[in-house]
């Protein structure tokens, strides 16, 4: 049931997850991930479709190299706009924060159906392939994952993650203790769309076609849905929530048009059924994994 | 010209005053329990879905309930008003079941946005099944059956008499509920739990009531701004409310979380900004809202009414 296309989705769902994890692991409720996905995925489809030093052939495929590249602009792009947007949305806290991130995705969705040169609500199509078949796409996203887990392990013993935790747990108090905090917010943030950027520009590939409905609102709630469900302590969390939560509707496919419900349904009662998320650190505990480190909370330290 | 101009005000405060219904919706839940509900664009399709089946519509399916509908069609007012009811009490379920098991077990509010956001999509869903994705148009003669007129004249411009209703019935149900917040005992109850739960608890208001009450008018509400628009344009699928439900979130943000007035004066400057933009632009008339909302939340955080919550050191 599970194929090498559906597993490769899972493991964008899985980078999207840590895209939202990011930002959040430094207290900041931004919802701006689809946005970035939508940019990157907008960049990437546009360059191997009309620029020819890329290399695509006329059958529609695509140097290796040529793909690696766009991956690399697609991210650059969504990090260049997430250092302007962050400075201006992440003076905002909380709920205005992840509304004025939810205005940002739904500005780049209109412009991306209303710009002249981006397709309209066909959107771009026929973009080149760098492999022959879905499978080849499981070691750039493998490569990638594992590229953004691992950044994100480091960081939890990185000074670094450490101001991102101390912001999470008490602004005031990090900004007291001598922690920059708007420019660790901004470096959570920008890594956070260069994820997203790189993870949309993958996919415009992989799904061969690309247009405004790839960055909607639905995106946030979903890829927040990763996070919450999965546990939001550790990085964990949202790589299970993303594998998990993208391969459900299909798995459920089956079931027909019932499966949306289920899916509202996962949604509704996972945060009641398991409040910290699949993944805490309470479970890692238990299961003996040393290797990640113990997250202290503020009120184990006082 | 002038009919032009005209027209496209009245529709824009139209509209407006649709935004300024669903803004309130999320104030009433917000200014009680600080956080956001999330199915309230849901909401808003299933009060379309209601007044458009109140009104002896037909259950499409795919066809699967051939001609099943009302033996015969209620006057629009009392299809609208049971609409709103029934909208009203989906809003209640949705506290039971998202917000409810959260407030028991004292969790963060993030997780309430989760939760709520899973009520919407459960909700949408299932009115896909039972109705089917295909758009509906309302009966015909539903606005003659209301004893009016199709459009109006006035000061020589034409005018559809849907648009004007939209806003008349609008301002209304704001108006009505903002003197009812205010002056009735209950409304009164209601604000006290919304200042300061332990208080309130002190002074014997039973805070649960409350909080289902404030779920109940959202929701009301909400199906009231979707009977209305469904009205006003027809129904075009059980996703339509959700678009709805994000521009009321930024008329809510634009007037300041928790302000009625700023919910009203958000929702009439947002319908007037969208329809200012030119028809030939008409496809960044969805942006426009958000536009706006970026730029106000820059220059003021808290919104234009909003008073900005006192940080706590």
């Amino acid at each position: 049931m599970i194929d090498n296309g559906l597993l490769v989705q899972m493991l964008l769902g899985a980078l999207l997850g840590l895209s939202v994890y990011l930002p959040l692991s430094a207290g900041q409720l931004s919802l701006a991930t689809p946005a970035f996905y939508a940019v990157g995925g907008t960049l990437a489809a546009l360059l191997s479709t009309r620029w020819s030093a890329l290399g695509a052939t006329a059958a529609g495929s695509l140097p290796p190299a040529s793909f690696l590249l766009v991956l690399i602009l697609g991210g650059l792009l969504a990090g260049g706009l997430a250092v302007v947007v962050g400075q201006l949305v992440l003076r905002l806290r909380g709920i205005y924060l992840a509304i004025s991130t939810i205005a940002l995705v739904e500005i780049v969705r209109v412009a991306i159906l209303n710009l002249p040169f981006t397709g309209g609500a066909v959107g771009i199509f026929s973009i080149p392939q760098p492999f022959s078949e879905a499978g080849g796409y499981l070691v750039p996203a493998l490569a990638m994952l594992g590229l953004t887990a691992a950044l994100c392990h480091r960081l939890e013993t990185l000074p670094l993650g450490r101001a991102m935790g101390a912001i999470r747990e008490d602004e005031l108090a990090a900004r007291c203790m001598g922690i920059d905090t708007t420019r660790v917010k901004l470096i959570a943030f920008v890594i956070s769309a260069v994820v997203a950027g790189s993870t949309g520009a993958l996919a415009a590939h992989f799904l061969n076609t690309w247009n405004a409905r790839q960055g909607s609102f639905d995106v946030s709630v979903t890829t927040l849905a990763f996070v919450i469900l999965g546990g939001s302590r550790t990085w964990l969390g949202p790589v299970a929530g993303g594998l998990l939560l993208t391969a459900l509707p299909e798995l459920l496919r089956p079931v027909g048009d019932v499966r949306l419900v289920v899916f509202g349904l996962v949604i509704l009662l996972g945060p009641v059924i398991f409040p910290g998320g699949l993944v805490t650190t309470g479970l890692l505990e238990r299961l003996g994994r040393s290797f990640v480190p113990r997250r202290h909370s503020a009120s184990e330290v006082r | 010209m002038i009919e032009l101009v005209l027209q496209s005000l009245l529709n824009g405060a139209a509209s407006g005053g649709v935004y300024a219904l669903v803004a309130l919706g999320y104030t009433l839940i917000f200014s009680v329990l600080g956080v956001i509900n999330f199915a309230q664009g849901a909401l808003f399709s299933i009060g379309g879905y209601f007044t458009y089946l109140l009104l002896g519509g037909k259950i499409g399916a795919n066809g699967a309930f051939p001609g099943l509908a009302l033996p015969a069609g209620l006057p629009f007012w009392l299809a609208l008003l049971l609409a709103a009811v029934a909208s009203g009490l989906v809003g209640l379920l949705v506290e039971r079941l998202a917000f409810a098991p959260l407030r028991r077990s004292g969790s963060e509010p993030l997780q309430a946005l989760i939760t709520s956001l899973g009520a919407g999509v459960v909700l949408v869903n299932l009115l896909q099944i039972l109705m089917g994705a295909e758009g509906y148009s309302f009966p015909e003669g539903a606005l003659l059956m209301a004893g009016l007129p199709d459009a109006l004249v006035i000061a020589g411009a034409r005018i559809r008499t849907v648009q004007l209703l939209l806003l008349v019935v609008s301002v209304v149900a704001v108006v009505m509920l903002t003197i009812w917040l205010e002056r009735s005992r209950a409304g009164k109850a209601l604000r006290a739990v919304a200042e300061d739960p332990t208080t309130a608890l002190y002074l014997g208001i039973d805070s649960g009531a409350m909080v289902r009450l404030a779920f109940f008018l959202s929701g009301a509400m909400a199906g009231l701004g979707g009977g209305l628009i469904g009205l006003s344009v027809s129904l075009p699928g059980p996703y339509f409310g959700i678009g709805y439900g994000l521009k009321g979130l930024a008329v809510l943000v634009l007037g300041g979380l928790g302000s009625v007035p700023g919910a009203i004066a958000g929702g009439l400057l947002m319908g007037l900004a969208e329809a200012l933009v030119p028809p030939d632009a008409s496809g960044w008339r969805d942006a426009m809202a958000f536009t706006i909302l970026f730029a106000v939340l820059l220059v003021r955080p808290s919104g234009l009414l909003g008073s900005g919550p006192i940080e706590k050191v």
